[in-house]
């Protein structure tokens, strides 16, 4: 018995959690490569991978959160990092100025009206509406702005992840659906509405869509935040 | 420069983002502060490219390994969602479409404003100095 409880103790060691992550990733990341389809994403690989895993050995979502948390932290400098890709592209940003500017305003403020008309629409609760009216942002953006809207971080998580799948799986369709020609158009739309999971195949598509994804994503956070800010004090 | 000095510029300005949202009188999010302070030390100059670039890559390339610790805390929500799946991933699905739609065409319709206004005032250029 004693050693059990010794293993158990283990479980709680910050290690567990972080080599845990880091290979259902990679095998995400490896399973990705051969599948080459978007669904078979890399996070949703390895948050399935994880919770198998926990269900099956009954481990405490808190053993694994040790270790987690320290990964989690790393978000804020990665956000952070996010401001690279607008630097890099600045100058295209500045020729293209008022088109981008507007394009990522008005994309996230249609986000955020068309999600609340939706759950208003389906009657959903006030905190599932919450936690989903961020979705279209990156997810530490979206996480930021779910906690101060009162909603579940880890279901606008979710719901961030499946925007970006659904976008990078639709991003070919969608540009020709609604007859968008233009590659910065293109670029700035995959980004604004399914952030960095879209980017990865705005890149597919072209260096200049990529590079306009990756712009996009910074971009619409910002404003996203600033619509949020507004949705609180308006309602 | 050395990744470890990267690593801590990088994780310096994610503190003064910190700051800087505990002393505003509204509510923003302090990564969204850090991502506005490296943008402006970039444009305005005393932070140069390579003193991060290592560093940002790394972050920017393994982003969706970060997403993966707060994404698996789902499992506790599991029972709340049960019934409204097909909802929430209906609202993803319309919205993705919207959204991409209203972007891309607010940047095209501006695209052709702005080279309106452009062309407008070279003609009304060109017509002063004849």
């Amino acid at each position: 018995m004693q050693i059990l409880q010794n293993l158990n103790e283990i479980l709680y060691s910050p290690f567990f959690g972080i080599v845990l992550t880091i290979f259902a990733y990679q095998t995400g990341v490896s399973i990705n490569k051969k599948a080459k389809h978007a669904l078979a994403n890399p996070i949703l690989i390895a948050v399935v991978l994880i919770i198998a895993l926990l269900t099956l050995c009954d481990i405490p979502l808190e053993a694994y959160q040790q270790g987690g948390n320290l990964i989690y932290l790393f978000l804020a400098p990665a956000t952070a990092a996010l401001a690279v890709p607008i630097y890099k592209n600045w100058q295209i940003l500045r020729r293209n100025f008022w088109p981008i500017i507007a394009g990522t305003m008005a994309g996230s403020f249609s986000s955020i009206v068309v999600v609340f008309g939706l759950c208003k629409l389906f009657g959903l609760d006030e905190t599932l509406t919450a936690s989903l009216l961020s979705k279209s942002v990156t997810t530490p953006i979206a996480s930021g702005v779910t906690e101060q809207l009162g909603g579940i971080v880890p279901i606008a998580i979710a719901a961030v992840i499946v925007s970006g799948i659904i976008g990078s799986i639709t991003a070919p369709f969608m540009v020709k659906l609604f007859r968008v020609d233009d590659p910065v158009a293109q670029g700035i739309g995959i980004g604004t509405c399914s952030h960095a999971v879209g980017t990865t195949r705005a890149i597919a598509m072209g260096e200049l869509q990529g590079a306009m994804s990756g712009l996009a994503i910074g971009l619409a956070g910002i404003f996203t935040v600033l619509w949020a800010f507004l949705f609180t004090v308006l309602l | 420069m050395k990744i470890l000095m990267q690593l801590a510029i990088i994780l310096f300005i994610c503190l003064l983002g910190e700051v800087i949202a505990a002393v505003l009188p509204f509510p923003f999010p302090a990564s969204v502060i850090s991502m506005l302070l490296v943008l402006a030390l970039l444009l305005w100059g005393p932070l140069k490219i390579y003193h991060i670039q290592k560093q940002a890559d790394f972050l920017l390339d393994n982003m969706g390994f970060f997403f993966v610790p707060p994404a698996v805390a789902i499992i506790g929500y599991l029972s709340y969602m049960e019934g409204k799946l097909a909802i929430i991933l209906f609202i993803c699905f319309i919205s993705v479409f919207t959204t991409f739609a209203v972007t891309a065409w607010t940047v095209t319709a501006m695209m052709k404003f702005t080279a309106k206004r452009k062309e407008l005032k070279r003609r009304a250029n060109s017509a002063e100095s004849e």
